[in-house]
C-alpha cells in the first residue's frame, strides 16, 4: 500500500493543480485509500499495474454530448486509464492508477468541466445490486434460449403421427429436450425454489409454492419419461411445457423489475446528495474534517457554499440562503437567519455558516426519504396478493386431487396410480392462474406510462380500483400555483385599464404573489397596457405598495396624493367582500379600484370532478389554505366536503376518520404537507412537479400534473380487475375440465401440453387487450 | 434421415456453447447498458 506522502509526490503538475476553488479542501480528504475504497475498488490488469476503478455520480448531465465531453476531458488527464460516463444514470466508472493521480484531482478535473461529481457511496450495495441485475438477466435469457431449443424439438411429436417417428428417434429429442431443460431448472428456476422455500419456512403459502412443484414434478415425470420409456410414468415428456413457464413467468418479472428500476433511477442523485465529510468544530476552537458517521448531536459544524447541509440544526453562527428544494419542491432560495432550522440535504448557497447538530442519519427527514426509496428499491416484486389469496385454495385442490386419484386406483396398478397422480399434478401446471395477475398489471403499467404516470409497485393498480372516496389537496393540485386577476371594480370615474394600469405600475415594485398577478393581468390586458409614471414608490412588506403621481399626469385631476395599492387596511377602506380575496386601490380620498384575485383552476378541473363524483365516489377538498379560498374552489368545482386551513394532523385526523368508517380512500396531493397522508392513505396519488418527500410516499406519479388523467387511471385499473378476473377465472375452468380427464386417463399428453400452452396464450392475448388506453368520460368498471 | 442422428447431438453441443457465450457476455458487463452503448456511434470520434 502506497502512503499518502509518496502519493502527494507524484501528481502530475497539470493545470488543475493550479487551480484551487472552494471544493479542492473538500476533496483531498477522500485521497487516502481508507476513504476511497469507501466508492472504489481495486484491480489489476494484465501487465500487473496496480489500478483504481472508482464510481462517481454526476450533476449537470443534459445529454449524451456531456457524458463524452467529460470523456474526453478526464482521458486527457495523467494517470487516467479508463472513462465510461452513463448518462442515464449519471454515473461514471473511472478507471485510474493510485500511483499518478488521486480522487480529488478526478473530482476538481470534473468541476472545471462544467459539472459536479460526488463519490458514489454505497458502492457495496450497487456492486450487489449490479450482481443480481446480471443474474436476473442471465436466468431469463437462459428460460429464453432453451425453451426455443425445447420447443424445436418436441415440435416433431406435435404434428406427427404414433409411428411416423421412429422409437430411436423419439428418445433421441428427448435426450436433447432434457439437456436443453437442465439449465432451466438449474439456473432460471431457482427463484421459485428459494420464495418457495423461504415461504415454507415461514409458514405461509404464495403462488410460488405450486409453481416450484409443478415445475419440480413436470421435470421429475419427464426425465423418468425419458430416461426409462417403458417404465411406470409413461413415456411422454413435458419439457416444453416447464421451459414456457419458466420463460413466461421470468418475462414478467424481468419487465416489472425494469419498469421499477427506472422510476427508482431518478431519485438516486438525491440519495447521494450528502458529502461524506464535514467540518467539525473541535474543543480548541479549530475546525477538522471527519467523516459523518462520527458526527454527534450537538456537535457544531461548519458548512461552506455549495455543500449540502450533512444533518439537521440550527444556526449559530452566520446567516445564508440554502435549497430546500428536497422537502418544499421549490427552488427559489429561502434565507436562514440566526437560530433559524435548517433541514439535512438542502444546499447552503449563501455564505458557510456554523450549524448546530439535531439530528443525525435516519432521524432526519432526508433520512427518512432516503430510507422510503430503498425500502421500495429493496421490495421483492412478488405476484399479487390476490393470485397469492388463490395459491393455498389451489395447491390444497391440487394435492389432494392427486392424491385421491392415487388413493382410488392404488388397489390395482400401484405403477399406473402413481402415474395418475402425477398426470393430474401436470395438466394442473399453475401456468395460467400464475401468468393471470401480472400479464395483465405489466401491460396497464405500461399504458400508463405511456401517458405520463409512473406507478411505483403494481400492487397500487389493485388499490386504486377499490377506492370509494377521492380527496384532493387544492393548491398545486386542483389548482395552478399562480393566483389570478378574475375581476376589476373601478370607482369614480376611471375605467378598467386606467385602474390597471395604474396599479400594475405600482406591483411592479413589488415581488408579492399578487403584485406578479396584477401585472400579469396588465400585460394580458386587451385594453392596451400603459405605463403610468409613479414618483417616491415605497413597498410595506405584507400590506401593500405606495406611490405619486408625476406633477404634469393627467390623472392627476381625479386622483390625490399617495395612491395605495394593497390590503383594506392599508387602502385604509372597509371591506367589501369576506368571501373573496380581494386588494385595493386607493388615493387620499378613498378607494379607486377592487380588484378580486382568485387561483386558477387547472385546465379540465371541473370535468374531472364532476366525472368522479359521476361514478359515485365521494369527493372531498382538504387543504391548508384559507376558509375563504377554499370555500370558493370547493363551489366553483362543486365539491360539498371540505376542510380548509389544515395542518398535517388535521389532514390526517379527517383520514384516519374515514378510516374508521371503513373507507377507502384515493388521497391526491403534492406539497409536503400532504406527505403523512399520502403514505397513510389507501392508495395516493402526487403530482409531478412535487417534492420528491411526496414522490417516496406516493403510490402513482402524475408527471404533467394533469387531473383529468385520474378517471382514466381508475378506469383503466377497475378495467385491469376485471381482466385479472376473467382470466383466473379462465386458469380455474381450464383446470376444473382438465383434472377429471387426466383423473380418468382420458386425456394424452400433447392434448395436455397444447391446453396448458393455450390457456398461457389466452391469459397473456387477454392481458395484452389493455395496453390500448382510450381517455374515458365514465369509469368502465363501475357500470358492472 | 439418418443425418438427424447427428445434427440433433450437434445443435444440443451448439447450444450448450450458446450459453457459456452468454454467461461470459454477461459477466463481461455487456448487457449491463443496452440503450447507452448504441448512442455512442452518433457521438464525435474522440
Amino acid at each position: 500500500m502506497l502512503s499518502q506522502a509518496s502519493h502527494q509526490d507524484k501528481i502530475p503538475t497539470s493545470l488543475l493543480q493550479e487551480q484551487t476553488t472552494g471544493h479542492d479542501h473538500v476533496w483531498r480528504i477522500l485521497d487516502t485509500e481508507a476513504q476511497w475504497s469507501g466508492f472504489s475498488q481495486k484491480i489489476t490488469t494484465a501487465d500487473n499495474t496496480a489500478l483504481v476503478e472508482s464510481h462517481f455520480l454526476l450533476s449537470g448531465l443534459r445529454c449524451a454530448a456531456c457524458a463524452g465531453i467529460i470523456e474526453a476531458g478526464l482521458q486527457k488527464l495523467v494517470g487516467i486509464e479508463k472513462v465510461r460516463v452513463s448518462m442515464s444514470k449519471n454515473r461514471a466508472v473511472i478507471t485510474w492508477s493510485p500511483t499518478e493521480t488521486k480522487p480529488s484531482s478526478i473530482l476538481q478535473a470534473i468541476h472545471d468541466l462544467g459539472y459536479e461529481g460526488n463519490p458514489a457511496s454505497h458502492l457495496a450495495d450497487q456492486t450487489v445490486i449490479a450482481a443480481k441485475k446480471r443474474a436476473a438477466f442471465w436466468r431469463w435469457m437462459v428460460a429464453g434460449f432453451c425453451m426455443m431449443q425445447v420447443m424445436m424439438y418436441s415440435a416433431p411429436s406435435y404434428f406427427a403421427s404414433s409411428g411416423q417417428i421412429s422409437s430411436d428417434m423419439y428418445s433421441l429429442l428427448n435426450w436433447a429436450s432434457w439437456l436443453m431443460s437442465l439449465p432451466v431448472l438449474l439456473f432460471s428456476s431457482s427463484t421459485f425454489f428459494s420464495n418457495a422455500f423461504q415461504d415454507l419456512k415461514h409458514q405461509r403459502i404464495s403462488m410460488d409454492l405450486p409453481v416450484a412443484l409443478g415445475i419440480l414434478i413436470t421435470f421429475i415425470v419427464s426425465s423418468a419419461a425419458t430416461f426409462d420409456p417403458s417404465g411406470l410414468w409413461g413415456e411422454t415428456v413435458y419439457f416444453d411445457t416447464m421451459t414456457m413457464l419458466v420463460f413466461f413467468l421470468l418475462s414478467a418479472r424481468f419487465i416489472e423489475v425494469r419498469m421499477h428500476s427506472k422510476t427508482m433511477g431518478a431519485l438516486e442523485a438525491l440519495m447521494n446528495r450528502i458529502p461524506e465529510s464535514t467540518l467539525k468544530l473541535n474543543v480548541d476552537g479549530s475546525f477538522s474534517r471527519v467523516l459523518n458517521k462520527q458526527l454527534a448531536i450537538n456537535d457544531i459544524v461548519k458548512v461552506n457554499i455549495g455543500e449540502a447541509f450533512p444533518a439537521d440544526g440550527k444556526i449559530i453562527e452566520g446567516e445564508t440562503q440554502v435549497d430546500e428544494s428536497l422537502l418544499t419542491g421549490e427552488s427559489t432560495p429561502i434565507n436562514k437567519h440566526l437560530d433559524d432550522n435548517i433541514v439535512a440535504g438542502s444546499y447552503n448557497l449563501g455564505q458557510s455558516v456554523n450549524v448546530m447538530v439535531e439530528g443525525l442519519g435516519d432521524a432526519t427527514q432526508y433520512g427518512k426519504i432516503v430510507n422510503l426509496i430503498n425500502q421500495a428499491s429493496i421490495e421483492k416484486p412478488r405476484l399479487s396478493r390476490l393470485v397469492d389469496r388463490l395459491a393455498k385454495p389451489f395447491l390444497l385442490f391440487v394435492l389432494m386431487s392427486a392424491g385421491l386419484a392415487a388413493a382410488l386406483l392404488w388397489n390395482g396398478d400401484h405403477g399406473h396410480a402413481l402415474m395418475t397422480a402425477a398426470a393430474v399434478l401436470i395438466v394442473t401446471c399453475p401456468c395460467a392462474i400464475s401468468l393471470a395477475t401480472p400479464a395483465a398489471m405489466l401491460a396497464s403499467a405500461s399504458a400508463f406510462v405511456k401517458r405520463g404516470i409512473l406507478i411505483k409497485n403494481l400492487q397500487a393498480i389493485e388499490n386504486i380500483a377499490d377506492i370509494d372516496t377521492v380527496i384532493f389537496d387544492k393548491t398545486g393540485t386542483l389548482t395552478n400555483d399562480d393566483i389570478q386577476v378574475t375581476h376589476i371594480k373601478p370607482e369614480r370615474a376611471l375605467t378598467e385599464a386606467q385602474v390597471l394600469s395604474l396599479a400594475a405600475s405600482l406591483a411592479k415594485h413589488s415581488t408579492h404573489p399578487i403584485s406578479r398577478a396584477i401585472v400579469g393581468k396588465s400585460q394580458l390586458a386587451v385594453l392596451g397596457h400603459t405605463e403610468v409614471a409613479l414618483v417616491a414608490i415605497k413597498e410595506q412588506v405584507g400590506l401593500g405598495v405606495q406611490g405619486q403621481l408625476n406633477a404634469n399626469n393627467l390623472l392627476r385631476k381625479t386622483i390625490v396624493g399617495q395612491i395605495k395599492l394593497g390590503s383594506a387596511l392599508f387602502c385604509e377602506t372597509s371591506v367589501t367582500d369576506e368571501t373573496s380575496h380581494q386588494v385595493y386601490l386607493a388615493d387620499e380620498l378613498g378607494l379607486l379600484a377592487t380588484f378580486t384575485l382568485q387561483e386558477q383552476l387547472k385546465p379540465l378541473a371541473h370535468e374531472t370532478i364532476s366525472t368522479i363524483k359521476n361514478n359515485q365516489y365521494s369527493v372531498e377538498l382538504i387543504s391548508g389554505d384559507q376558509a375563504h379560498t377554499v370555500n370558493n374552489i370547493a363551489n366553483t368545482l362543486g365539491i360539498s366536503h371540505f376542510l380548509a386551513a389544515c395542518n398535517p394532523q388535521d389532514k390526517l385526523a379527517r383520514l384516519n376518520v374515514l378510516k374508521q368508517k371503513g373507507k377507502k380512500v384515493l388521497m391526491i396531493g403534492d406539497g409536503l404537507n400532504d406527505g403523512p397522508i399520502l403514505a397513510s392513505a389507501h392508495v395516493s396519488i402526487a403530482m409531478g412537479k412535487g417534492v420528491p418527500l411526496t414522490h417516496a410516499h406516493a403510490d402513482y406519479i402524475l408527471l404533467n400534473g394533469d387531473i383529468s388523467q385520474i378517471p382514466t387511471l381508475i378506469a383503466q385499473a377497475k378495467k385491469t380487475m376485471q381482466i385479472i378476473k376473467q382470466n383466473i377465472s379462465w386458469a380455474i375452468i381450464y383446470n376444473v375440465i382438465c383434472i377429471p380427464l387426466a383423473f380418468f386417463g382420458m386425456i394424452s399428453a400433447w392434448q395436455a401440453g397444447l391446453g396448458m400452452a393455450l390457456s398461457s396464450l389466452f391469459v397473456v392475448f387477454n392481458a395484452l387487450r389493455l395496453s390500448r388506453f382510450n381517455a374515458v368520460n365514465q369509469l368502465a368498471g363501475s357500470q358492472g | 434421415m439418418d443425418i438427424l442422428y447427428m445434427l440433433i447431438p450437434l445443435s444440443v453441443v451448439l447450444g450448450l456453447v450458446v450459453l457459456v457465450g452468454l454467461w461470459w457476455a454477461i459477466n463481461q458487463g455487456q448487457f449491463d447498458d443496452i440503450e447507452e452503448e448504441g448512442q455512442r456511434i452518433l457521438e464525435e470520434d474522440k
